[in-house]
């Protein structure tokens, strides 16, 4: 058993993590920071690389401006949002990019030395920047090491203890040593990033997922077990992937003019959205689940038309989020230039419903605090969720908040040997229980729950026999088994998976409306209800379940139904 | 096996694969020794091992499931609903 003292504790690092630390440390806070992951160079979701980053540069263009994406975010989260921290967030773009750039991050084209920026998601205007990110979280990492924060790699968070109603510490532990650290700080950061392995794929492999499969709710589970509040935990999100890998790389395909036709050679995105294939993300996979429920499957990307320069640049960058892809395509013999390929519909995962600003998670205020004092929460584990920028800027705000609370309203509690050693126990009792039940097992019957009972065609009936079956899988976490501490992780990342999955039903069987086409889809209440429920659904975890609570929706500063721009 | 490693290839000393492995299931404790694929059903197949593999010693294999899948589409949307056939109106 280690104790180890600091100022600020973050649990995750990948790049919201990694900001934390480097907004903590320039504030002179100590920080150490802990993630499961070998290596900080490649912890987190963009581990294997990231293609493109959402950016405000203030170029020139009209809609290069914070103000300009601000007024469109209502639209473009159906008017579900918390704009006071996307605030914080979008207006932190401009100043964020150029953190980055100083980094060493290269964003600018090598060839033209400008930004190669596309319009993509039903963003108003072209955000997106492509680049080469294969360095990108190498970069911040870098930053991070010469802060001088301290890492704790293969180690996972699994609980944090509250003194006087604010954090004193954490529990971690090491996932191969099985070495148990307590570390004591005075503020928490949170950041640990969406959860995965929720629901069933085309594979089949629960591990074969769009996003990180090692990214497991472990902030998520973790906070709401200390009635920390969480909120639009309703919106699950999807991608379209190829059938048999779930990897993003479509969103490029089609960001470039790719098209999708279903079984009857017909491109039918066109009959959902005015943008066609460059509509957001939600609008695509809604538009292909209908499809293939109107008996339109299989349903195909068909890049044959695209120039052979823009071709080229799509193989260019196919693997860039995930390097395996364009091996996956060789192995299957599919030439781009020349055939259609299959596609269908990822398995989902709780992090923003399919659109930016609004995340599934732990509710944030415009300074990334909970409703927990001297808690802090940052990237996709919150409800400010944004990509790559979106956790840099909400990181490097949550690790400065973080800091000042540290040194304000810290306190160094001297806890009793006992009390960390009952933690101790707390945290290693799977290893106790040879013939328990083991995780893998613990975790399908949630992955099946889950795909037939919340899915996409989501009713009363159904959500009450989710909740029901999950709640009965909380009785057996007791049982579940670790043989050694690798899967001592899987057994924490499993109960972490369960917990979420019921605040995704809970939540879902609350919102008596449909809302973000298939992120919530209520097939007994299929239209979209303004008058009623244009409000957040806030949940709070309690002996028996959640409680669900309300938060209005404030749109001061932006017109809810603001125009949508010209889409090419 | 969903990753290979050729022995002939691969360097002693090195434990790049190990440590790149987002999901802890490569291991080299002995640098000496040939990496062991300690928890293959637990892969990702992202490919980082392959791509930074300093010598070309390490493959991903996919398996059939990933090459050939034979999943209905279908099913991994839920179970019907009952008295109902909407779909969601357009936003």
């Amino acid at each position: 058993m280690q104790t180890i003292d600091t100022d600020v504790l973050v649990i995750g690092g990948g790049v919201a993590g990694c900001l934390a630390a480097i907004g903590a440390r320039e504030m002179n806070a100590r920080v150490a920071v802990v993630d499961k992951g070998g290596l900080l160079e490649r912890c987190g979701s963009i581990a294997a690389g990231v293609d493109q980053i959402l950016a405000v540069a203030e170029d020139g263009p009209e809609w290069d401006t914070p103000e300009y994406l601000l007024r469109h975010v209502p639209k473009l989260t159906d008017s579900i949002v918390d704009m006071k921290p996307v605030e914080t967030f979008v207006r932190g773009l401009p100043a964020m990019l150029r953190k980055l750039e100083k980094m060493g991050v290269p964003f600018k084209d090598p060839s033209t030395g400008k930004y190669f920026r596309h319009r993509t998601f039903g963003l108003p205007g072209e955000y997106h920047i492509d680049f080469d990110g294969s360095k990108f979280k190498p970069k911040i990492s870098r930053a991070v090491l010469d802060s001088n924060a301290q890492i704790f790699l293969r180690t996972m968070g699994v609980n944090f203890l509250i003194r006087k109603d604010q954090p004193v510490g954490a529990s971690v532990f090491h996932i191969r040593t099985g070495e148990f650290y307590f570390f004591r700080a005075k503020a928490i950061v949170l950041a640990t990033g969406d959860t995965n392995r929720l629901s069933r794929n085309s594979s089949g492999l629960a591990f074969d997922s769009w996003h990180c499969p090692y990214n497991t709710g472990d902030a998520q589970a973790m906070a709401a077990r200390h009635g920390a509040l969480l909120a639009n935990m309703e919106f699950t999100e999807n991608t379209i992937t190829p059938k048999g890998i779930s990897s993003q790389g479509t969103n490029s395909l089609t960001g470039l003019g790719a098209h999708f036709i279903n079984a009857k050679g017909e491109r039918f995105m066109l009959k959902y959205d005015a943008a066609g294939e460059r509509a957001r993300r939600d609008i695509l996979t809604s538009a292909i689940i209908s499809e293939t429920l109107a008996s339109n499957a299989p349903i195909y990307c068909d890049c044959r038309h695209l120039p052979a320069d823009i071709l080229e640049r799509l193989e260019e960058t196919l693997g860039v989020d995930r390097p395996s892809l364009p091996r996956w395509f060789k192995e299957k013999g599919i030439d781009l230039k020349r055939e259609p390929f299959e596609v269908t519909v990822s398995e989902f995962s709780s992090r923003r419903g399919g659109v930016y600003f609004r995340g599934s998670g732990i509710l944030i205020d415009d300074k990334t605090a909970t409703n927990i004092a001297g808690l802090f929460a940052a990237g996709d584990c919150c409800t400010v969720s944004g990509g790559i920028s979106g956790a840099a800027v909400m990181g490097y705000e949550a690790g400065k908040q973080a800091a000042l609370f540290a040194g304000r309203n810290g306190v160094e509690e001297s806890l009793q040997d006992q009390e960390i050693e009952a933690e101790q126990e707390r945290l290693f009792y799977p290893c106790c229980n040879a013939k328990g039940i083991s995780p893998r097992d613990y975790e399908n019957k949630v992955r099946q729950i889950v795909t037939d009972y919340v899915g996409y065609q989501r009713t009363e009936d159904k959500l009450c026999t989710a909740i029901e079956e999950l709640r009965a899988l909380a009785a057996e976490e007791s049982l579940l088994r670790a043989r050694d501490y690798h899967e001592l992780m899987r057994v924490h990342e499993a109960r972490n998976i369960r917990e979420v999955a019921e605040m995704v039903a809970t939540a879902a069987l609350e919102r008596r409306e449909s809302r973000g086409s298939y992120s919530h889809f209520r097939a007994d209440f299929p239209r979209r209800d303004d008058a009623n429920w244009r409000k957040m659904i806030v949940l709070k975890k309690h002996d028996a379940g959640y409680a669900v609570d309300y938060r209005s929706i404030e749109l001061q500063n932006a017109t809810l139904e603001a125009t949508n721009a010209h889409i090419d | 096996m969903p990753i290979l490693i050729n022995e002939d290839l691969c360097v002693k000393g090195c434990t790049l694969c190990d440590q790149f492995c987002p999901g802890d299931i490569i291991y080299r404790l002995d640098p000496q020794k040939t990496p062991v694929i300690k928890y293959e059903e637990e892969c990702w197949y992202c490919g980082s091992c392959e791509e930074y593999c300093p010598t070309d010693a390490v493959k991903i294999v996919f398996p059939q499931e990933m090459l050939h899948s034979q999943t209905q589409a279908e099913s991994l949307f839920g179970k019907p609903p009952k008295n109902t056939d909407e779909a969601p109106s357009k936003v």
